[in-house]
């Protein structure tokens, strides 16, 4: 489940734009750095950021099949394909300047990935939306934002949904890799044509709810933001600059 | 009694339709007053709300011929499909029903106080805390009606609102609507249920094939509702008893 996951860790019950401060603030770190000692020292940093919100186990495994492709595809481009000098790794071949682009390129996408579904699980939506309202944000960019995060979850269930009915109508979803791919016609047509009939119907019931309307709306909960939540949030912007500055200074490496 | 909606000669089609779904309709929709609207499926009862809230062409595209005069931007619509009506935004009912006040930028206290109003009027109270998306199709819809009331509309556009309820929910919700009327708010209601649409309706409008055929008061437009065939069928002379309710005060009579 990529989705929000409720607890009551430090992450959990912070500002909600504490976390995403946090995550932001290591996708800039994963961009700084160049060697891949530095860039998997983010990764270190977005997985203890992971376990400051007590959802590592849950975070591991969508960042493992979401970067594994990607990895795949980088020892393929950049440690099959790359220049000279070589290693040998038992009978293949990698090239090392190749190996060393891929762990940074990888490292990279690693860290992101842990951050911000570290972000995802532990920002409750509606927290974020009334966080927003209170600050004034224009509803129609927290709907944007907030139904980006949310929509995962909602596919997933409707998915769920429509396999059940399916199978109740005979459906086999088993079976050889041919036998899967012709059961995702009767699976995925469902599944747009339904999204898209219910569009009309929801943006009319939000555009009735004063989802366009002009003023701005009233926050009924804005969640707290504490001293340590604005500390957090300045540490993580003025580290950021310092290492930007650092970098482009010559220094970074 | 003041015409919230004033429609003369107006005609209707969808986008991509050659076939009118509103022919040449002329009607006035007073505050204060419920009005049902009733036809076969496909009679452009559906579509008569659309056009008459606004919604249409505004939301859904297609043509609107004739004149079409709305005095008031506070328009409220429920449909059939209550699942389709959440924001998506709220994890408790009483922040679902919050959304639309507060997206009008209500202070925080007349939002609360429309809220507990609104929730009570529906029965709903008790499910204040509940996730949304964990309600029965019929609490969901009781819990939608209360979203759109909580906004306080001029104008309460319902399209088949009781298809999700129970009986006895089906009759609390009609017994509502001569209330929110009294309150100075026009209803307009499309159904197929004649028997309860009887009971609350100061006027009805019938539709065939996009045309409005009858225009009047239940007893003089509606006469196929189960009590007014047996009564027909027993040589009862017009006007015909519509409900069981009518029919027995008339046999005491």
């Amino acid at each position: 489940m990529i989705g929000y996951v409720p607890g009551r860790s430090p992450l959990h019950r912070a500002h909600p734009y504490t976390p995403l401060a946090v995550a932001a603030g290591l996708l800039f770190l994963a961009f700084a750095f160049r060697s891949p000692a530095a860039v998997w020292a983010v990764v270190v940093a977005a997985a203890v950021f992971a376990a400051a919100g007590g959802v590592l186990g849950a975070v591991l495994r969508p960042a493992a099949v979401l970067a594994l492709p990607t990895w795949a595809l980088l020892t393929v481009l950049h440690g099959l394909l790359g220049g000279p000098p070589h290693l040998a790794l038992g009978p293949l071949a990698l090239s090392a300047p190749g190996v060393e682009r891929a762990l940074v390129f990888g490292g990279r996408i690693t860290a992101i990935l842990l951050a911000f579904l570290t972000a995802l699980v532990t920002v409750a939506p509606p927290r974020l939306v009334e966080a927003m309202t209170a600050r004034g944000v224009p509803f129609g960019r927290i709907y944007l934002l907030v139904s980006t995060l949310t929509v995962v979850p909602r596919m997933r269930a409707r998915v769920r949904q429509i396999i059940d009915a399916q199978q109740c109508r005979g459906l086999r979803i088993g079976g050889s890799p041919l036998a899967r791919v012709r059961a995702l016609g009767p699976l995925v047509v469902p599944l747009v044509l339904s999204a898209l009939a219910e569009v009309d119907e929801q943006a009319l019931a939000l555009d009735v709810r004063g989802g366009s309307a002009a003023g701005r709306r009233t926050a009924l909960a804005p969640p707290a933001d504490h001293a340590a939540d604005r500390l957090v949030r300045w540490t993580v912007l003025v580290g950021v600059v310092a290492v930007y500055a650092w970098k482009f200074a010559g220094a970074g490496r | 009694m003041t015409a919230l909606v004033t429609l003369e000669r107006v005609g209707f089609s969808y986008p991509g339709s050659a076939r009118p779904a509103l022919r040449d309709v002329s009607v006035a929709i007073e505050a204060g007053t419920v009005t049902g609207v009733t036809g076969l499926v496909g009679a452009g009862a559906s579509t008569l709300l659309l056009v008459a809230g606004g919604f249409a062409p505004r939301l859904t595209g297609g043509a609107l011929t004739g004149a079409r005069h709305l005095a008031t931007e506070r328009v409220g619509i429920v449909f059939a499909t209550p699942w389709t009506q959440l924001t998506g935004l709220a994890s408790t009912v009483l922040g679902e029903v919050a959304f639309g006040p507060a997206s009008l930028g209500r202070p925080r206290e007349a939002v609360l106080a429309a809220v507990e109003r609104a929730i009570g009027d529906l029965g709903v109270a008790h499910l204040a805390e509940r996730d949304p998306t964990t309600l029965s199709g019929g609490e969901l819809q009781r819990v939608v009606v209360a979203s759109i009331l909580a906004m306080v509309p001029d104008l309460l556009v319902l399209d088949d609102p009781a298809a999700e309820l129970d009986p006895a929910g089906a009759d609390a919700l009609y017994a509502l609507l001569p209330s929110v009327a009294a309150r100075g708010a026009a209803v307009l209601v499309a159904t197929p249920d004649t028997e309860r649409l009887a009971r609350v309706a100061d006027r009805v409008l019938a539709l065939e094939d996009g045309r409005l055929v009858r225009s009047g008061p239940p007893g003089a437009v509606l006469d196929d509702t189960d009590v007014a065939r047996i009564a027909r069928a027993a040589g009862c002379p017009a006007p015909l008893p519509l409900d069981v309710a009518a029919a027995v005060e008339r046999v005491v009579r």
